[in-house]
């Protein structure tokens, strides 16, 4: 006999410790037919900058002259990283040079560059402003995460503050977009993050009491279903087995407790209540904690990490004497403001470096979780503070298994406009094929290229390994 | 025919499909009929001798359940909608495509794998039902009605519930004037996802179609805990608004009063703890310090001469907002007003205000910037606290007795020695906010009669109705089980975020109610018409005159419908929001005030708005801001509709063949001839004079008079150091001047009137360069200030830049789509899918025109079938390029044909910067068929011709009619909706080409007013 409406109301609130109602575009995430071609997920994070990264301050010192040359001439060439230094900003990742690519050459002239990317960097398209109807695609975080499924599918975590007006903590609006006119919500402070994402083990009370109203809104619509039929039962069952399908989510969430509560991480109490006197580095470090927390957990395969925007405040890395802002740095050419592009990247290589390390510590399979990891380092707007947006270096480290035939390399690709260029949105479409996702051409084409009728669509084929390319 | 198939595998596949569906099918007689009509007419081009299109009806067996059951759905669809066999093969009787029709259909729907009825549901299958038949009147005796239905609400219904629901007003600027707006998804300091967004496609987007999904509900699941959060953590506690849900403000009183007394407190304490603490702790209170520990600083900056010449200082304003920024200023400026310290060194006052933050326990960094700010500005800042007259010594003022006292026993309590007073403030809160929530767990849930209140209220602000008594009961249980878990303020969150997650709040409801009449049709429920009505012209829930006429039994009768439609359509006191990615700051309000939805029938019918995604090379383009410039131009677009609508005489003619459009015009005739005249006049004023040459005393004295009576950005004589980055102010004259005599050089008799150079941000109305879309070069245009108005090569929408470009590719025209869309929008026509084993992709060569290369793929006998009825229709377009522009030659634009490289902006606004190609002469002529008028189909000449051809069609005028019921009605038509669609046309026929005329037809028809039970 069925639990009368009201027992029901009453005892559910004692439900199961889960995700509950925590936010997730798992909805658009299920994975295609063609995912899970891997035994193992793989796992991405991408850390977006602001400011543009200068190319000269990606140039190896240890160039020969005709390096040297041939670099400042923007000619395509690579090297090996191996016999090489690397740039003193880099060196933290000295110990990890086999898995790391400085990829120069992709030009992200689709999404712009300007002050701000928004969502534009990710999705290859040009967002202008931050409205949702400029949101025209998915974006590639998104895209990622559809072929490896997780309980949230997709991670954001910021630590922009736009337009340097508005200290953000809690969950605001992220950029990464799960669809069209879409928009991502991310995590505004670390411990936001930490509750909201280890929530099943830290706060039963709250999620139990999402459960309950989960329930009760499935008990409410399985109600009304009855003695509906064909297109009219159609229209509520959806709603139906959406409740079900969260509380499977929600389910599957407990039974990873005690792998959450192995990777759970320990956050400073300076983070509280939105971590006002957190200082710069720590709040970075602990969002560190954080994002290796959930991906070694299982909560998450795909993490975006905005480390910075122009109105992120640096006033508290300790080599920032003069108490400058990131704009102020991004307008300045003189030695000063350089030194103190480096000193920021600096601080986002530590925390590559503490990703790197941290995952490899995890073992997976017979190796390590990094071994199925790539961590993209870009900048969100090209190659300098809003222009020029013809190149846009970055850093990538990608592990063992990875799919892409990079690592290990200084890869100068042939420059914007010209025969075999390679732009942001070939870039991405390598990394969906090499995944899995066989789609033909992601993000816009460069008009530039178009206007000079030079091919642009499709992978970098030589960056998919032989598997990859099936 | 077909002798070499007999016995063949076609028998074993039709064999195995009619066992495996003969217990359903029961139908033995009909399966040896099906498979003579499948022998007769498919066979010998899908069998095992030719497969055409790779489809092979001879092997199903040996196609998986999926696969098999795909191609059965294909073939179905053919045979349903006539396009197969192919015309020139022998024709099967209607009988017999019937019986295979028939077949078809059960065996998929035994299947449970039917697709063809939910796919003719779909607005791109509307055309399918026989327009002859429609309008014959031979069906016109059918009784029109609409199922009973749930629909799912739009992204538009969505935007303005939830303003409903958050209180939220926007402004909007209406023909120059300030006004209060629906519509638009702005929420302040709210951030909502919608899920219930259309399709991005001209036509009919919005239909009843749409199922609730898991995507619905994850998105809302964030929404509805947004939303809960922002209701009672910021609406409820809102003084300004008393009138927003005043039992939940009760509900929540303790709570509210809670928080606004620790808020008090924290911020009584904040400022003045180190007073309460002297006054409490007397000449104990030095010895309860911690030591004072100097902050370790920087050695402070001197300032070169040379340093302070080149601005290297901070002005002294920035310095001191930075203090301000830095949450140093307000001690600051106390310790200096404090008459004892009056006579006190810099330094000492320096010692003093660090010795505060000390003991305070400021954040260590802030107080290191606050002091390297001191260091360097404070005497300056001493003096500018000296010359301001509104600073003002802060006296003490102490909470009221009660408060003091639990002040005063917190810091007893909590104070150890050492502790900053920063330290011992958070422990009393702490201590407090604990003592609090012990209060309102003693204090229980609310009441029930106060949480059954709260239930109704919330109920009627989110589901806009109250629960009924058992949904009351179960929800009270609800709220206590919320409570005693969460406390009230979760509670309350929780109750909002169910109501906003049922399927009710997702779903409009469309009943019938009463007793069924001879056509077991029931009329829609009031309270379902009201809501009807009021979405199918505006965006929002009935307004209250419709709501009362719903309440007393005046929304029952056609009459009843007619009047209420009429009263809406006639209100011109609401002003609506026509886009919002077009409304921003920048720009003007994109507003209009009739019922937003005729003017959205139109936009989303031409489908012009697509113009804003797609992206153009602004080298190509002439100019820069091209994404203003296309702001400006769908705004105009829809506001040449609006126009239109306003007259509502012979629309649809007039939006096909006008021959006046708003090129530059924000609709205030006023304000855009007052700036062209006083560019005349500038003009008039200067043209004699040698001003190239000009000094800058010719400005500031000579000139100066006239300078002052009119508006030249920057150049004012008052103020000759004005200067911007292009330059200084005689500079900026001069380049005012070259745009100034550029524009009126040739002969114009009004010059257009915007920005004198192009400046940082606009001075004027933004999107100049929408000119460029109309062949206007900005240094030799003919403007009009009283529009709109004719502009040459132009007659109609599909002439209108914002149309071409919304129906071309990034860098070429694209007549097969331009075709496409006359074919099914105006000629109620239809076009297969492209087949997927066409790659379609129009040819490179170098030395021909897209016309031709297009013409060199498509004119074949395959391809020639379907691009037959597109490719003539926008052949007619081609003598406009793909922004639009109109040409007589089109442009090569390969390496190999550049005759001149264009030049580069760099900031001159009147530079064009289009490289220059060998041409082609364009071919715009083309062919108009089916519209059933001898007199209107045949050759035509180029565009105009083709859009004055389509203005004089009935069958243009009865394709818009029918996307018109689409669009109103939220489906396809049928046959039962003849007399819908007969009336409507008599309706517009009879008013002179009213809209109105025909949007009250439609919504009094029995098509709207009457429900049918679904037939399961």
């Amino acid at each position: 006999m069925p639990i009368p409406r009201r027992e029901f109301l009453k005892t559910t609130a004692l439900g199961t410790a889960s995700l509950a109602l925590t936010p997730s575009f798992n909805h658009l995430l299920a994975a295609p037919a063609t995912a899970g071609t891997t035994e193992r997920p793989h796992r991405f994070v991408f850390v977006r900058k602001s400011n543009g990264n200068l190319p000269k301050q990606f140039r190896l010192p240890s160039f020969s002259a005709a390096e040297q040359k041939m670099d400042e001439e923007k000619q395509a060439f690579e090297v090996d990283l191996a016999k090489h230094e690397l740039p003193e900003w880099l060196r933290a990742l000295d110990g990890h040079r086999e898995n790391m690519t400085i990829l120069h050459g992709i030009s992200m002239s689709v999404s712009g560059g300007g002050h701000y990317s928004y969502s534009g960097c990710m999705g290859a398209y040009k967002a202008g402003r931050d409205v949702l109807g400029n949101v025209k695609r998915a974006t590639v975080d998104f895209e990622l995460a559809k072929l490896f499924p997780s309980p949230f599918g997709h991670v954001e975590v910021s630590l922009a503050t736009p337009h340097g007006r508005e200290h953000r903590t809690g969950i605001v609006s992220g950029y990464s977009a799960p669809a069209p006119k879409q928009r991502n919500y991310c995590y505004a402070d670390p411990m936001t993050a930490h509750d909201e994402l280890f929530k099943s083990v830290t706060n039963v009370d709250e999620v139990a009491s999402d459960n309950a109203l989960l329930d009760y809104l499935h008990e409410q619509e399985s109600h009304r279903l009855r003695g509906l039929d064909g297109a009219e039962r159609l229209k509520i069952s959806g709603q139906v087995a959406a409740l079900e399908s969260i509380r499977d989510r929600n389910a599957k969430v407990a039974a990873l407790g005690e792998t959450i509560r192995r990777h759970l991480p320990e956050i400073d109490p300076v983070h509280r209540n939105g971590g006002r006197d957190a200082l710069m580095p720590e709040k970075q470090a602990a969002f560190t904690d954080v994002i290796v927390g959930a991906l070694a957990a299982g909560l998450t395969n795909v993490v975006t990490y905005t480390i910075d925007d122009l109105g992120t405040p640096i006033t508290t890395l300790p080599e920032n004497k003069t108490k400058t802002s990131i704009h102020a740095v991004g307008h300045g050419g003189d030695e000063q403001a350089l030194a103190m592009r480096d000193a920021i990247r600096t601080h986002h290589v530590k925390q590559i470096h503490t990703m790197v390390t941290r995952l490899k510590a995890v073992p997976e399979g017979d190796g390590s979780m990094f071994d199925n990891t790539t961590i993209v380092y870009m900048p969100e707007t090209g190659a300098g503070h809003h222009s020029p947006d013809t190149e846009a270096p970055m850093v990538v480290m990608s592990g063992r298994n990875s799919r892409l035939d990079l690592a290990g390399r200084y890869v100068r690709l042939p420059f914007h406009g010209t025969e075999g260029h390679f732009t942001l949105s070939n870039w991405y479409t390598t990394l969906l094929n090499a995944y899995g996702n066989p789609v033909e051409h992601y993000g816009d084409l460069d008009l530039t290229m178009q206007r000079n009728r030079l091919e642009q669509t499709g992978p970098i084929r030589r960056f998919l390994t032989r598997d990859a390319r099936g | 025919m077909n002798d070499h198939l007999a016995g063949t595998p076609l028998l074993r596949t039709l064999a195995f499909v009619l066992l495996v569906s003969a217990p359903i099918l029961g139908r033995a007689a009909d399966d040896a009929d099906v498979q003579r009509v499948l022998d007769t007419y498919c066979i010998a081009c899908h069998g095992a001798a030719e497969q055409n299109g790779d489809v092979r009806l001879d092997t199903l067996s040996k196609l998986t359940g999926d696969a098999r059951l795909d191609v059965l759905n294909a073939v179905h669809e053919v045979v349903r909608l006539g396009e197969m066999p192919p015309e020139e093969a022998e024709q099967p009787t209607a009988a017999e495509r019937q019986l295979l029709d028939d077949w078809l259909g059960r065996v998929l729907r035994a299947s449970g794998a039917a697709k063809l009825e939910d796919k003719l549901k779909k607005p791109e299958f509307g055309n399918y039902v026989d327009h002859e038949k429609l309008f014959s009147g031979e069906y016109a005796h059918l009784p029109g009605f609409t199922h009973d239905r749930r629909w799912l609400i739009s992204e538009y219904i969505f935007d303005a519930k939830m303003q409903r629901i958050l209180d939220v007003t926007t402004t909007g600027d209406f023909r120059g004037k300030r006004v209060q707006v629906v519509g638009g998804h702005t929420v302040r300091g709210l951030s909502l996802a919608n899920p219930f967004l259309l399709p991005e496609k001209s036509g009919v987007r919005y239909y009843a179609n749409e199922d609730l999904t898991g995507g619905h509900l994850s998105t809302m699941l964030s929404n509805a805990q947004k939303t809960s959060v922002y209701v009672t953590d910021t609406l409820v506690k809102d003084a300004r608004k008393r009138h927003y849900l005043p039992v939940t403000r009760e509900v929540l009183s303790l709570e509210d009063q809670h928080e606004a007394t620790l808020a008090t407190r924290r911020a009584f304490l904040e400022k003045n703890v180190a007073t309460v603490c002297e006054n409490l702790f007397g000449e104990e209170n030095a010895a309860l310090l911690p030591e004072f520990v100097a902050t370790e600083l920087k050695e402070k900056k001197e300032f070169t001469a040379e340093e302070t010449k080149k601005d290297k200082r901070l002005p002294v304003p920035v310095a001191q907002g930075q203090l301000k920024k830095a949450g140093g200023w307000d001690v600051f400026q106390q310790v200096v007003l404090d008459p004892a310290n009056a006579e006190k060194t810099d330094e000492e006052i320096i010692g003093l205000c660090e010795r505060i933050w000390f003991y305070h326990g400021d954040f260590e960094l802030d107080v290191q910037g606050r002091l390297a700010l001191l260091q360097d500005y404070v005497s300056d800042f001493r003096v500018r606290i000296g010359e301001d007259k509104r600073a003002k010594r802060e006296e003490y003022k102490p909470l009221e007795e009660s408060e003091m006292e639990a002040v005063h026993a917190g810091l007893r309590k909590h104070r150890r020695k050492g502790d900053r007073y920063l330290q011992v403030v958070e422990k009393c809160l702490a201590d407090w906010k604990a003592e609090f929530e012990q209060q309102r767990l003693d204090a229980g849930p609310p009441a029930d009669e106060l949480a059954a209140r709260m239930i109704d209220e919330l109920f009627e602000r989110i589901l806009e109705r109250r629960p009924g008594p058992a949904e009351a009961d179960e929800y009270l249980v609800l709220v206590r089980s919320y409570t005693e878990k969460l406390g009230r303020r979760k509670a309350v969150q929780k109750l909002i975020q169910t109501l906003l997650l049922t399927s009710e709040f997702a779903y409009r409801s469309e009943f019938g109610v009463g007793e069924p009449d001879e056509h077991g049709r029931r009329s829609l429920s009031p309270r379902d018409a009201a809501y009807a009505i009021a979405y199918a012209l505006t965006d929002q829930s009935p307004d209250e005159q419709l709501l009362e006429a719903a309440e007393s039994g005046r929304l029952a009768t056609r009459e009843d419908y007619r009047r209420e439609v009429t009263r809406i359509l006639e209100r011109r006191d609401v002003y609506y929001r026509v886009d919002e990615a077009l409304a921003d700051r920048w720009r003007h309000g994109n507003t209009t005030n009739m019922p937003i939805r005729e003017l959205r029938f139109f936009r989303e019918f031409f489908g012009y708005p697509r113009t804003l995604k797609i992206f153009k090379d602004e080298k190509r383009f002439g100019g820069d801001r091209l994404g203003s410039a296309t702001n400006r131009l769908v705004e105009e677009a829809d506001r040449m509709v609006a126009h239109v609508l306003e007259r509502d005489q012979d629309v649809f003619e007039t939006l096909l063949t006008t021959e006046e459009f708003i090129v530059y015009h924000d609709g205030n005739t006023e304000r855009m001839q007052a700036r062209s005249d006083e560019i005349k006049r500038i003009y008039e004023y200067f043209k004699d004079e040698d001003w190239e040459n000009f000094k800058m005393e010719d400005l500031t004295v000579k000139h100066a008079d006239f300078l002052r009576t009119v508006d030249m950005r920057t150049v004012d004589p008052d103020k000759p150091d004005g200067r911007t980055r292009q330059g200084n102010m005689l500079q900026l004259f001069k380049k005012s001047m070259r745009s100034i005599v550029n524009r009126m050089d040739d002969g114009q008799e009004h010059p257009a009137p915007f920005d004198l150079y192009r400046g940082y941000g606009n001075d004027f109305l933004p999107g100049y360069n929408v000119g460029k879309f109309w062949n206007h070069d900005l240094d030799d245009w003919h403007y009009e200030p009283v529009q709109p108005a004719k502009v040459p090569n132009r007659k109609g929408m599909l002439t209108h830049p914002a149309w071409l470009v919304a129906h071309a590719q990034n860098t070429e025209t694209d007549p097969v789509v331009r075709g496409k869309w006359i074919r099914e929008k105006l000629l109620a026509g239809t076009i297969p899918d492209v087949p997927i084993t066409v790659d379609a992709v129009v040819p490179e060569d170098h030395d021909a025109t897209l016309r031709d290369r297009l013409a060199s793929a498509t004119e074949n006998d395959y391809c020639w079938k379907c691009h037959q009825r597109m490719n003539p229709l926008g052949y007619a377009f081609e003598m406009y390029d793909d922004f639009g522009r109109h040409r007589t030659d089109e442009s090569l634009e390969y390496a190999e044909h550049l005759v001149e490289e264009g030049p580069e902006q760099k900031g001159d606004h009147l530079v064009d910067t289009r490289d220059v190609f060998k041409t082609l002469p364009v071919d715009s002529t083309g062919r108009l068929d089916g519209t059933g008028d001898p007199s209107l189909d045949g050759d035509v000449a180029d565009a105009l011709d083709l859009a004055e051809r389509l203005g004089r069609s009935r069958r243009v005028r009865q394709s818009i009619l029918r996307h018109a019921f689409r669009y109103f009605l939220g489906r396809n038509e049928r046959l039962s909706d003849s007399k819908t669609l007969i009336e409507a046309e008599r309706a517009y026929v009879d008013s002179n080409g009213s809209f109105d005329a025909v949007v009250v037809s439609l919504l009094t028809s029995d098509s709207f007013i009457y429900r049918k039970a679904i037939e399961n």
